[in-house]
Formats: C-alpha cells, structure tokens, sequence
C-alpha cells in the first residue's frame, strides 16, 4: 500500500460550505462525532458547527480530526487529517474506506476505489467499503453494483444504507414490486434501531412519486426532523430525471435547492435539466451557484463550458408569426456557425418531415416549438447526456430538445445523421404525448421502429452481434425490457435493447396495426405500467404477448438466424476472393451470401463486394445494379452511394441520380463534389429550385472556386427565370474571374 | 470547344517577364522507400512535368530528376547548370517531391545515395542569379528550411510548417493536382498563380485530414511578396499571336484595368451603381474576348 502524497494536493482547495449530508452509518463512528451528527441531521447547523470545531481542537484522533473537518466543508484539511491517520494506523481498514468516501464526495471515483480496495485488503468484509465500491458501480449504472451490495447485505443485514442502495438501484430500473420489499426491510431496521432515516424518507418519497404520489408523508417526517433537508426533494428528482420527466424534475431541484440553499448537487442538476428545457440564463445562474460551491464536478465545469461555447452557435428560430396558420409550432436549431448555412435547410426539411409523418402517425400535435441541436464537437455533445443511463451514442431527446452529433462530429460515414435526427424526433411524440410517462422500452422502441418504417434510410437494420443475441436467445421478457437499458449485463446489451424494442413495435403494428401502437402510447399515457397497459391497449397478458413476440421473431428472422454461420463463411469467401482478386469468385460468393442475409448493407456488405468485383470486370452495368440493391435496402456508405449515382447519371438515369445523392447527403451533408453534382443533375432534371438549394450550400462551404459557385448560382435563378438574381451572381462570378468564358457567355444572354 | 487564349496581363509575371527573359523548370522526385511511395512521387512528378511542358511551350527548359535519376550528383549539377545560364531577367521554378527529414538541426531531402542537405540546397540557390525564383519543397519535414531558404526574389512553399512534421506529406500530390485544375484558376484566366495554386493544395490537405477524422501532420507554408502574380502554369498551351490579335489583347488589358480600378472603389459606391459599371465593363471585355476567341477559333 502506498501513501497517498500527490492526490492530497490535488484533493480540494479553499474551504466549501455544507453540502449533501453524509451520514455515516457505521456502528464504529467515534461517539463525539455522533453527538455532532445529531444536530446536523436535526438541521440545528449552529450547534453542529460549534460541536464539530470543539472536537477539531479537542481531539487527538486524526480520524476524528479528518471526519470534524469533513463536516464543516473542509475537505482540503480532512484529507490530511486521513493522510496522517492512515500513517499512524495503517491497518485500520474502516478509516481508510471513510476516507474513500471523502473521494467520492469530491467526485474522485478512482482515488476513491482504490482506497475501497485497499480496506478490503486489510478486512475481507469491511462493510463501508462494500458499499463504497457498489456505489461508485451503481452511479455508473454498472450491473456489478447489484451483486456487491448484495454481498454486503448478506453480510451485514442490519446496515440500512446497504438496503438504501438496494431500493435505489431497483426504483432506477422501474421494478416497483421489488423496491417495496427492499423498504420494507429498510423500515423495520428504522424502526428497531437509533439509525438516522432522513436518507431512508428521501427514498420512500422517491418510490411513492414512482407509484404516482407526489405528496408523500414522508417528505413532511424529513423536514419535521430537519427542515433543511433539501435531498427529500432532490432524491425523488433524480427519479424523475432517469424517466426522462424533466420539468418535474426541475420543479423539485428548485424545492431543494430553496430547502437548503448550499446543496450544490441539487443547484447543479437543476442547472443540467433547464438546459435541456433550454432555459439557458436559469441553467447557467445554478450552475454557476454549483460551481462556487463545489467546483471539482467535472459535469458542472463541463456544462458551464458547453454554455460558453454557444456563443460560437447561431440560433435559426423558424416559429410562425403570430396569427399565422401553421402546422406545427415551429421549430428552432441551433447550429455551429461553420456549418449552419449549409445544415439549415436539410434538417429543417427533415424537421418538417418527421412532424408531419409522426403527428399523423401517433394522433398528436405538438404543442412547442421543436429545438435541435447539431454538435461538431462530440465531447460538447456528451455533456449533455451525462449522468443519464443507456443513453444513445449519437443523439438524445429530452423532450421538445434534441441534441445530437453533427455530420462533421464524426468521420465521414460515420453515421447517418438524417437516421438519427428522425429517431430523436420520434422520441419527442413518445415523451410529450405522454407527459414524459412513456417507459424507455416504447420510446427507443417506437424510434427504431419509425427509423425501419418511415425514416430516409429504407430497411431495418439489426446488427451482427444483436442478430447473435436473438440466437441465443438472449432477449428479455416485455416487462423487463426496460432493465436491459439501464443496468446492462452483457457488452452489447444496450443495443440488443434497443434492436428487440424497435422489433416489438413491429410486432404490435404488424398485429395490432398502427392503432395498436397509439393505443399502448395512450395507456402510457394514462400512466399504465407495462405489465397494465398490454391488456387494455392490445387485448393479451404479457406472457401471451412475450409468446407472440417469439413467434414473430421467427417468422421475420428465423431463416437469416439459421443461415448465420453459413452467411459469415461467405462472406469471408467473398472477402478473400476479393483480395487475391478472382473477381468471378468473390461475385459468386457475394451472391450466395445476399440470398442468405438480403438485409445485410453494413460492414463487409456482399452488394459493395459484389459491386467492386464487376467493376474490376468492367461490368458497369451489373457494379451499378449492385449497388442499386445496396443502396434500395438502405446501404449509405457515401462513396458507394456517390459512386452509383454518377453511374446512374453517365446511364442517362438522371432521375435516379437524384435520389441516390440525395441520400447521400443524409450522411455526409459537407461534401462540396456532392452538391455540386446534385445540382448539376437537378438543373438537368428541370428542378431549379431544388437545383439553388445544393448551389447555395455548396456557396456556404466558402469553395475555393468561389466563381464557379456563383456562376453555379447563376445558372439556377436562370432557369428560374429570376434574371435580377441571375445577373447578380453571374456579375459576381466575373468580378472575381473575369474571363470565365462560361459566366460571360450567360452575362452577354442574359444582357440581350 | 473552348477556345483560348491567355490575355497578355495575365502572361505577365513569370512567364513573360521581359523580352528576353527566359524561364526554367526542375523536378525533383527524391527516393520514395515504398512502393506506394515511390508510385505517387513519380506520379507527381509526372504531371508536374507535363503541366510545365504544356505552361513553357519547350521541353528544353524543364528538366525532371526522378527515381534512380535524382541523386545529388545530378541535382548538384542541375542547380549549377542554372546558375550558369540564368540571368537576372530570367525566371525559375524548382520542385522538391519526396520524403524529408530533420534530426532537430539537419533538413535533407532524401534522394538515391547521400542526401542533400538544407544548408547544401540553400548554396546551390542563391547561386541561381534568376530574379524571380519559386521553390516548391513538397516533403515532410519541410518547413524546416523556411527561414534559411527564404530570399527577397523568391516564393518558398513549403508542406508543413516546422521540421517536427515528419509525417509523409499529401502536399504534392495536390499541388501537382492544381497545376491542370480548372478549380484551382479561381480567377477562370487560364493560367494558374503560385496564390491560387498554394491555396488550391492548402484547403485540399486540410480537407483531406478532416473528411479522414485526423489530425492534420502537415501545415502548408508560403514565404515570398510575389505569390499572387507569379503564374506557375497555364492550363492550355500558349498560342501565337497575330497583329490582330495584339489590338484586341490590348483593348483587353485596358478593361481589365477598368475593372481593377472599380473593384478598388466597392467600398465607396453605392451597391447597384457598382454593379451597374461592372456589368458594362464586363459585357465589353466579354465581347473582346468572344472576338479573340472567335479568331482563334477560326485559325
């Protein structure tokens, strides 16, 4: 074991004021310090402070030192206090897991695990560090903080913060039958022992507000017993926040943060959850409180960053006029200044889409303006999604809000931007149609499915390892699905959740027709359990359902699952044919490979081998039919795509052309070459207008050939018949170029 | 088809500097170590030759020192060559593609057999008494000559800006690109300046490191006043002219004067009154020019 001599400067400096409480329920805690605890904990902060400065000076004990310091804000001191504690007893192994929870109460996990482990060392079963070890895995919603705090339970029952961290940890993942026994358990250890239960009350309040009660009794008990207890309000907020109910969430930050002015936690989520209602000036006010108070959060620092770097965003608010007839309340995007000229009209042509097709869709009208954030910076993005369980790599909605990485956040291909926007947009019919109620299993469901359905990439898409999930029959029952989000037990899970979700709405609507799916969002809706909602909306028993499911999967998967192994050998064949370049080999295999898995158009997809291997051949014909195939099935790796449509455009099939590199700009949206062409072909095919779009955002990306761009211009408003415009670009052309033979050509036409 | 012509203004600069002057080119393309490598140096090299050819009009004055051919003999001798026969009227162009390294205090470039090193090069340079120079050092580790190759006369570009970006460059593959590239003209007069070139390559490498998600490892570099009218190549070859043609090339120049002088006033004129003499001055010259295309067209 080592001493601990950098991380003690690192640890805090200058002195903090109270924040949460921390109570230790140890039956080891030195008496002095108890007899401080009781008035703290009875909100008498006064006397608390006098009781622990008098130990400060009193004591001896550089454990007790360490823990008085801690008490009264300073964790600066109370670090050395453990640091010299630890010298002189080295083998106490309770000291040093309290001092691992010192780390943990400054935001420190790792320094913090280690000194866990360090006291497990020296005591197999020492319970602080049991449970300082689960909690750091239960805040990061890992699956192995149930079986620690389990291991600490079996071995000490009586410890109620063990119970505590149980109940949480089965509230977060929605299983209210299974929390209940938990507290029950918690209440009687209350009930027979002096521990103190303000953290006991917080937690019921958070299983009643779950149950629908949110004026729970034993938010009054808390604040009889201590009338500053700010976390009786803001541990039921953080239920609220993991079921996506941000407002309320707020509401409650807002009541903590009023019962105890210096709960920073309390003042920081409250800043995180305005944001994310796009509260801008209240979210940074809090968080700025937040900061003050506690500033070693990485989450706080990081969003007051996020909110400085707005400034270099343009907000493009497109809200109907007052009066004004509209479809929908409009929408609002914010967008990095480099590249919202070129974004704007895609994503609000999207926005436009999806409102259009998911108002009609699920029988519900918007009732706010619709916010979409596009990040170049993924870090930036991130931030915004911190703390929140499950939540998806690339976008997130939290409500009207939808924050998600840019085009240019990512390598091109990456990923189909135009995809995950529509999945976001999914989420805000799901979540407002249902006042936030809607389990995490429909929302993501419903996303994926409406991706599958009615997004811009046609095909359902199933990855590889979700596809060998299914098979081995790894799937979870309809009412636990939600589990598979929050805590996951396996890598991949996650996914595989999201897959099975997106295939059990395609089950319902395959069944129950789309009706079926409005009438589960309703029960939602009405705030209907899963378990409670199947039998009204859809007429089954979870288990007849689960049954049904099982069956689906088999008629819409069964044959590509049983010719896996065989379709993965050919593959490879195809692969390896390819690169000893037999091409006749790798197309015959390619072949044999789409008749067993059509679907398949992500990685290794046997059309782009197939494509490749014709056109090596010189068979442009059948490379383009190739990826035709690809590119109908939902394929969009955008060289594949651009390649086709230049084939498709040099085969005359302009109107093809069109289609495919629209598509293309669905995933990667800055590629000047790509708007040119479109354009090009556009102007072609008679669309002037559409034809301006591509011109106008190859014009934003400031080309080098700034001439040719604006000539490009020139040509759209002409067929547009605006000779004003028309002339202006054409001049601007040759202000810049002025022997572009092709400008003066237009200028002396257009000046007859 | 497009007829051609390259307006006398736009001549001017290096390659019609004066009634004599002269301009020569060399290509170096230095030892590639891999096969990849050795395909795109020669490739590069390839078409820069091909794009002085067609820029010069006479094989004579470009030489190309490739492969096993670029040893610092030949290069040595080369550089010596030019220093024998060039005057101060004349113009030269010298073109290093490669790989390049630098130990902290070394550049070389590294060619079959010994490498020539900075200080050696910066030598043979200054000995070149041509008055207007452009050095184009394509390799890695090249902006470690910026400050000890620089002179008054002459326009250094290099591909990265310190000797610490040791990576293979893309720098020349792009340069090589902008020397036949109707997008690198961006002023559309047919002949490319070492600005619109430099320009050309410089966004290509950044996008080509941020469409892959990478970091960039080079940096492009240009040091010298004489950038922006110093044309490094023409995108068609040069034609012979006629009396006729000279009267119109001179009715040309004029316009584009004009222009020029207009340009220089946006600031002061009320935007459509601009716009309104632009759009005359630029029906004009588009006459001429239809005129001297037509000529052309016809010979």
């Amino acid at each position: 074991m080592r001493l601990r001599l950098t991380v003690a400067t690192i640890l805090l400096s200058g002195a903090l004021g109270a924040s949460a409480l921390e109570i230790d329920y140890s039956a080891q805690r030195d008496p002095g310090l108890k007899a401080c605890d009781a008035h703290l904990f009875s909100g008498n902060r006064g006397e608390a402070e006098r009781c622990y400065g008098a130990l400060l000076s009193s004591s001896q004990d550089a454990r007790v030192r360490g823990e008085a310091s801690w008490s009264l804000g300073d964790p600066q001191t109370a670090n050395s206090y453990f640091q010299t504690a630890i010298e002189i007893y080295p083998e106490d192994a309770y000291a040093r897991a309290r001092w691992g929870r010192l780390y943990l109460a400054t935001h420190q996990n790792s320094e913090a695990v280690e000194l866990f482990q360090e006291a497990l060392e020296l005591q197999e079963e020492q319970v602080d560090a049991m449970l300082g070890l689960a909690s750091v895995a239960a805040g990061q919603f890992e699956d192995r903080s149930r079986e620690l705090v389990d291991q600490a339970i079996a071995a000490y029952p009586d410890r109620l913060d063990a119970r505590l961290l149980k109940a949480r940890m089965i509230l977060e993942e929605g299983n209210l039958e299974e929390a209940d026994a938990i507290l029950e358990a918690a209440l009687d250890i209350v009930e027979r022992t002096d521990v103190v239960p303000l953290e006991f009350y917080a937690l019921y309040a958070a299983r009643d507000l779950l149950h629908g009660v949110t004026d729970s009794p034993w938010t009054t008990r808390a604040l009889e017993m201590n009338p500053e207890y700010g976390e009786i309000y803001s541990v039921p907020a953080h239920f609220y926040v993991i079921t996506r109910r941000y407002r309320q969430a707020i509401e409650l930050y807002e009541q903590a943060v009023e019962t105890q002015p210096n709960l920073w936690s309390a003042h920081a989520e409250l800043g995180v959850n305005l944001l994310r209602e796009n509260r801008m000036a209240e979210a940074q006010r809090h968080l700025q409180i937040a900061y003050r108070g506690d500033p070693f959060s990485a989450q706080i620092v990081n969003t007051l960053r996020l909110i400085d770097s707005f400034d270099n965003f343009q907000v493009i608010e497109r809200i109907p006029a007052e009066g004004e007839e509209a479809e929908h309340p409009g929408m609002i995007l914010r967008l990095h200044k480099d590249e919202a000229a070129v974004l704007e009209p895609y994503v609000s042509d999207l926005v436009n889409d999806a409102i259009a097709t998911f108002s009609e869709r699920y029988q519900f009208d918007l009732k706010e303006p619709v916010i979409v954030e596009l990040y170049p910076e993924h870090d930036d993005f991130a931030v915004r999604t911190s703390g929140l369980p499950g939540i998806g790599l690339l976008g997130v909605a939290f409500g009207y809000l939808v924050a998600m990485d840019s085009p240019s956040g990512r390598d091109e291909g990456d990923f189909h931007w135009g995809t995950t926007l529509w999945h976001e947009l999914a989420h805000i019919f799901t979540l407002e149609a249902t006042d936030h109620l809607v389990p995490r299993w429909f929302s993501e469901g419903v996303s994926v499915y409406e991706e599958w359905s009615t997004g811009p990439l046609p095909g359902r898409h199933i990855p590889l390892h979700v596809l060998q999930a299914i098979d081995e029959d790894k799937l979870l029952s309809i009412t636990e699905l939600d589990r598979g989000f929050i805590r996951p037990t396996y890598e991949g899970q996650v996914m595989v959740s999201y897959m099975q979700a997106g295939l059990v709405c395609q089950y319902i609507a395959d069944r129950w027709g789309q009706q079926g799916l409005v009438d589960v969002l309703n029960g939602f809706g009405e705030g209907l359990t899963t378990p409670e909602v199947l039998e009204p909306a859809l007429g089954i028993t979870a288990d007849a359902f689960d049954q049904g499911f099982d069956e689906f999967l088999q008629r819409e998967l069964g044959a590509t699952l049983a010719n896996l192994s065989t379709w993965q050998e050919q593959v490879g064949e195809a692969l390896e044919s390819l690169s000893s370049e037999d091409w006749l080999d790798a197309i015959e295999a390619a072949d044999r490979a789409i008749a067993n898995y059509p679907d398949h158009v992500s990685d290794n997809s046997a059309y782009l081998i197939k494509a490749r291997a014709h056109e090596e051949l010189q068979e442009i014909d059948l490379a383009t039919s190739a990826l035709e195939d690809y590119w109908r099935r939902g394929g969009y790796e955008p060289t594949a795509l651009k390649r086709l449509a230049t084939w498709l455009a040099e085969d005359g099939r302009t109107a093809a052309a069109v289609e495919v590199m629209t598509d293309a700009l669905k995933v990667a949206p800055l590629d000047d070459e790509t708007h040119i062409d479109l354009g090009g072909w556009l102007l072609a095919e008679q669309k002037p207008l559409e034809a301006l779009r591509e011109y106008e955002a190859s014009l934003a990306m400031n080309p080098h050939d700034q001439a040719a761009a604006h000539y490009r211009l020139a040509t759209a408003y002409q067929q547009l018949e605006d000779q004003a415009r028309t002339l202006e670009h054409v001049l601007y052309a040759l202000e810049i170029a002025p022997h572009y033979r092709e400008a003066q050509q237009l200028l002396l036409e257009i000046a007859r | 088809m497009r007829s051609w012509l390259l307006p006398a203004a736009f001549c001017a600069g290096m390659l019609a500097a004066a009634a004599h002057a002269e301009s020569y080119y060399v290509i170096v393309g230095g030892i590639g170590g891999q096969s990849q490598y050795e395909e795109r140096f020669l490739a590069q090299a390839d078409s820069l030759a091909s794009a002085a050819r067609r820029t010069l009009g006479d094989d004579s004055l470009v030489t190309v020192l490739s492969g096993a051919g670029a040893t610092r003999e030949a290069v040595t001798a080369e550089l010596e060559r030019l220093a024998a026969i060039a005057n101060a009227d004349d113009s030269v162009a010298i073109f290093l593609l490669g790989h390049g390294s630098h130990d902290g205090e070394v550049y070389k470039f590294n060619i079959p057999g010994p490498d020539i090193d900075g200080a050696a090069f910066a030598e043979l340079l200054n000995a070149i008494p041509a008055g207007r120079q452009l050095v184009v050092n394509a390799t890695s580790a090249s902006g470690a000559v910026l400050e000890t190759w620089a002179s008054d006369n002459r326009v250094l570009i290099t591909a990265t800006r310190s000797g610490g970006e040791r990576n293979a460059t893309r720098f020349g593959d792009y340069w090589a690109e902008a020397m036949s590239s109707d997008e690198a003209d961006a002023n559309k007069n047919g002949a490319i300046t070492v600005q619109e070139a430099f320009e050309f390559a410089e966004r290509k490498v950044a996008d080509s490191y941020e469409g892959a998600g990478n970091l960039a490892t080079e940096h492009p570099q240009l040091v010298g006043d004489a950038a922006g009218s110093f044309n490094v190549a023409l995108l068609e070859a040069r034609l012979a002219t006629t009396a006729e043609l000279e009267v119109l090339i001179g009715e040309l120049t004029a316009l584009e004067e004009q222009i020029e002088i207009l340009r220089s006033q946006r600031e002061e004129l009320d935007n459509e009154v601009y716009l309104g003499r632009l759009q005359d001055l630029l029906l004009e010259l588009a006459l001429v020019q239809r005129e001297i295309d037509d000529i052309r067209e016809a010979e």
